[in-house]
């Protein structure tokens, strides 16, 4: 099975983090060195990272505050202390995705170790390297739910990107001899769509289509697409998501013209509706601008909501991840 | 609802001089949105232009953020671009056809404006592979490139 970069896009190695930048791609396939909490907080602010890429940070950051540094103190209290800290930053770099449920794992894990008087460094490390095992092993069995969905003959519009698990499971259907074609949205303005799923689609021997944002309403309207696939960045305990811009009018179309749209989620109960999601809204020049060039009139403005919340009425099918979350 | 200080949003699609807009009536409070209009940003560039010329100061959006601006109740009235209307619908530019779905599930009004013939229904595929001349999509990449689309009725009443 093809497995893309994107799959698992952070890793750590000699006390150091290397990231994708998953803006280079597919033109460089080149990893950030992170080495602390701050480096970790630029690379998700500045999108080098997002959505699972997004969570491996957040987990591999606790494990580089546990190198050379504060985490080498013998004094628990100043551990759990900084702990805390290294949370509250990566809480507060971007607003949308649920860093606090992740972080909280592992401050979590830290202060059970200790009120147990174990060593708060070794729980920091088990329970992150157990986490990543389990994570990876059941988003491997969800590649493998994925393909089993994907049927002959199938054509699957996606947005944005699923961070591998698409293009992984597209390789294993193709190789169970099923044909199947994808259109893939260009996702303005980072066109992750056109850059990293048709890239990586490519890659895995898959037929792929680039169509702009607005041409969704064509190919659903034209019959072109009997299935819609999209990832989550999160979801609320109603069973609603956030995800990248642009889901909410895919969804409400797919209903429109009956097709079904299926959701990978990781189920959570940190907040009771999709309304209760805060709205990440950024910069306007990311619009308005293209390689430092503006795009359109000096006085004319912008505004750029990253992500749509998607109700849970809308969702056909959701594959759930239990991330413990 | 966070607040986004933009409280009432008049939405516009599609390419549109500034003859077509002497018939919009914005409310004092209403924001001018206009829709990038991929892959050659010509409603963004030329739409914008001629609000500019009006004295309104519009707002760009990309293509994919309309439902977001609909789903938060910001979006009082919808103005649409359309080459060629009769009763069983209306031909506009591509993406008119997600503004009249979300339009009507939200119960927002929607109105057509006239706009210029365009001489072709589909774009060059290649089109679609970059942006403003800079290639993004890796080479060997298809694309489809629909530059108008039919929109029934039952979504303009």
């Amino acid at each position: 099975m093809f497995e893309s970069p994107l799959f698992w896009p952070a890793y750590v190695k000699e006390d150091v983090l290397y990231v994708l930048d998953e803006t280079l791609v597919p033109s460089k396939i080149k990893y950030i060195p992170v080495k602390n909490v701050k480096g970790a907080v630029a690379v998700i602010r500045d999108m080098k990272t997002r959505a699972f890429g997004q969570f491996l940070v957040v987990l591999n950051t606790f494990l580089l505050e546990n190198g050379p540094g504060p985490l080498r103190t013998r004094d628990q209290v100043r551990k759990i202390k900084h702990l805390e800290a290294v949370a509250e930053q990566l809480n507060n770099s971007r607003p949308t995705f649920p860093f606090a449920e992740v972080t909280r794992i592992v401050v979590g894990a830290a202060k059970k170790a200790f009120a147990n008087e174990g060593d708060v460094s070794v729980a920091v490390v088990k329970t992150v390297q157990g986490f990543l095992a389990g994570i990876r092993a059941r988003r491997l069995q969800r590649v493998r739910q994925i393909a089993d969905i994907l049927q002959d003959g199938d054509s699957v519009l996606t947005h944005c990107n699923v961070s591998g698990e698409l293009a992984m499971a597209a390789s294993l259907a193709i190789a169970e001899g099923k044909h199947i074609k994808f259109f893939a949205t260009e996702t303005r303005p980072y066109m992750q769509g056109a850059k990293l799923t048709v890239w990586e689609l490519t890659q895995a021997n898959a037929k792929v289509t680039l169509v702009a944002d607005n041409a969704i309403g064509s190919l659903m309207a034209d019959g072109q697409v009997n299935k819609v696939i999209i990832g989550s960045d999160r979801s609320a305990a109603n069973g609603d998501i956030a995800n990248k811009i642009g889901s909410y009018q895919i969804a409400v179309l797919a209903r429109e013209f009956g097709i079904p749209l299926i959701v990978l989620t990781q189920p959570s109960r940190g907040v009771a509706s999709g309304g209760d999601m805060p709205i990440e809204i950024r910069d306007e020049n990311e619009i308005l601008a293209f390689n430092g060039k503006r795009i359109f009139g000096n006085k004319v403005k912008g505004f750029y909501p990253g992500f749509d919340v998607v109700p849970h009425q809308l969702i056909t099918k959701a594959i759930e991840i239990h991330a413990g979350l | 609802m966070q607040d986004y200080k933009i409280k009432s949003i008049g939405l516009f699609h599609g390419i549109l001089s500034a003859e077509s807009l002497k018939k919009v009536k914005l409310a004092k409070s209403e924001r001018a949105f206009v829709c990038e209009g991929r892959p050659g940003l010509e409603a963004g560039k030329m739409t914008t232009g001629a609000f500019l010329k009006k004295g309104i100061i519009p707002t760009v959006i990309s293509d994919n953020m309309a439902g977001f601006l609909f789903f938060k109740g910001l979006v009082k009235q919808v103005f649409i671009a359309c080459q060629y209307a009769d009763n069983k619908g209306a031909l506009c530019d591509t993406g008119a056809l997600i503004m009249a779905v979300l339009a009507r599930k939200h119960k927002v009004p929607l109105t057509l404006l006239v706009a210029e013939h365009r001489t072709r229904f589909l774009g060059d595929p290649k089109s679609i592979l970059s942006f403003e001349g800079h290639r993004i999509a890796p080479e060997g990449t298809h694309g489809y490139v629909p530059l108008v689309e039919w929109v029934p009725a039952k979504y303009l009443k």
